[in-house]
């Protein structure tokens, strides 16, 4: 079980880059000012360096507790910085994976290190507190509503259906749809063609209809909401439907939230078409029998929905349960 | 209720579907704008009456296997919206009625609402 939450965290590490993790803005000071301002600057902020950059936002140097210390034992604290610094900085770039910025923090023992572009411009700082937020706020943006939580983190979750866990052949799949986000009007028509296969399929008509209207809500979702484009997969079975929706888009912040009835931050010309009530992501988990999302802002949504049928007997109202 | 009574009473105008408005039976009826609600509340067979003249109007409907919509209160329909229609096979009417007024006049003459709703 260890072992399991350990690959799975390893395979977040390596999803997560120094960029998303990285406090922006960093606190600097440039050479001109002494090491007592940087020592100010360190005990108010609690910080352990301060990054030295010139007036084009260069890095040249840092100074370090390290330094501070030094320069109390021997009396030289009110001297400029650029006297005493050091110039041989050992920093990251915004695209190096977290499993890098890790072995530097062992390999060097530094509390911190600056990020920096091509032009040697720094754009940021990473601590291990940073690197321990980034990994707790990946968490976060998992979100699901039972317990299967774990078994997406601990897969693959792009390869593998996020509520079984199975593989996922993508290519063999039963039906596949490339959702056009480009004409708000276009949205539904992969869940009309969804539904004339599952119907040619034999599928009992209320089944068809409940896998329907949850894929119509996920696909209006990818089209008003992604920017991006998506597909809808449809996987059968003897007896029951997977249906995955999948984008490259925006993301959703705040998954809880948006499953809420009624929260909606869709514009007002969505709304002027009919959608944007806030309904989406309810209605999908209304309709369906279980409900997966996956979400990262900047990264996209993923949905999966499984719907059970009976050959015979299967009940109309969502989850044959009472009416809303 | 059949269909050809609805269009009747509502005085509207036929876009497509004349060839079975005798044939379908209406019980039930639901009036929103927001296709979101129609898709969460609706029934099988019911009969929409909407604000909204969009292509989303017949695509819902197709997809909730209502039997027709009714699209109130605008003053033209789109023709991509009654192409849609007419593909996916469903009967679409035009009412210069307000909402309020369509759904009164189809009340009192004995449509019921959506029973999740009443």
């Amino acid at each position: 079980m260890a072992e399991d939450f350990i690959t799975g965290l390893k395979q977040i590490i390596e999803h997560l880059k120094v960029k998303d993790i990285m406090s922006q803005d960093p606190q600097t000071l440039t050479p001109e000012k002494t090491l007592w301002h940087a020592k100010e600057i360190m005990r108010l902020r609690k910080i352990s360096g301060v990054p030295i950059v010139d007036e084009g936002g260069k890095l040249i140097g840092i100074v370090s507790i390290e330094d501070i210390i030094i320069a109390l034992e021997g009396g030289y604290i009110r001297d400029p910085i650029k006297e005493h610094m050091t110039r041989n900085v050992v920093y990251l770039q915004p695209h190096d994976n977290v499993e890098t910025a890790m072995e530097y923090f062992e390999r060097y023992g530094f509390g911190r290190f600056p990020v920096l572009d091509r032009e040697k411009k720094l754009v940021g700082v990473v601590t291990k507190e940073d690197i321990l937020r980034g990994i707790l706020k990946w968490f976060s943006t998992v979100y699901t509503h039972d317990e299967r939580r774990n078994n997406v983190l601990e897969s693959d979750y792009y390869y593998r259906s996020l509520i079984t866990g199975e593989p996922l052949d993508k290519k063999g799949a039963d039906f596949a749809f490339e959702i056009d986000y480009t004409d708000v009007n276009l949205a539904g028509v992969g869940a009309a063609k969804l539904k004339s296969f599952l119907t040619e399929k034999g599928l009992p008509s209320d089944t068809v209809r409940r896998i329907s209207i949850a894929t119509y809500e996920a696909e209006t979702n990818v089209v008003i909401h992604s920017g991006s484009c998506g597909v809808i997969y449809c996987f059968l079975s003897d007896s029951s439907v997977k249906v995955r929706v999948e984008d490259y888009g925006k993301g959703i912040e705040d998954v809880e939230l948006a499953m809420q009835e009624g929260y909606s931050t869709a514009p007002d010309h969505v709304r002027e078409l009919g959608f944007g009530a806030g309904m989406g992501l309810a209605n999908m988990k209304r309709f369906s029998d279980k409900m997966m999302i996956v979400s990262e802002v900047g990264k996209g949504v993923i949905v999966e929905m499984l719907f059970y049928f009976e050959r015979s007997g299967d009940s109309g109202n969502p989850k044959g349960n009472q009416n809303p | 209720m059949t269909l050809k009574e609805v269009a009747e009473i509502l005085d509207a105008e036929v876009l497509t579907g004349h060839e079975k408005l005798e044939e379908i039976e209406v019980e039930q009826v639901a009036a929103a704008d927001m296709m979101s609600d129609v898709l969460a509340f609706s029934q099988p067979r019911i009969l929409l009456i909407t604000g909204l003249n969009t292509p989303q109007v017949p695509r819902t409907v197709s997809i909730v296997d209502g039997v027709g919509a009714v699209i109130v209160r605008k003053h033209m329909v789109p023709q991509t919206t009654i192409d849609l229609a007419k593909a996916l096979g469903i009967p679409l009417l035009h009412s210069k009625f307000s909402m309020f007024e369509a759904c009164g006049r189809l009340y009192i003459r004995g449509l019921k609402p959506v029973e999740s709703l009443s």
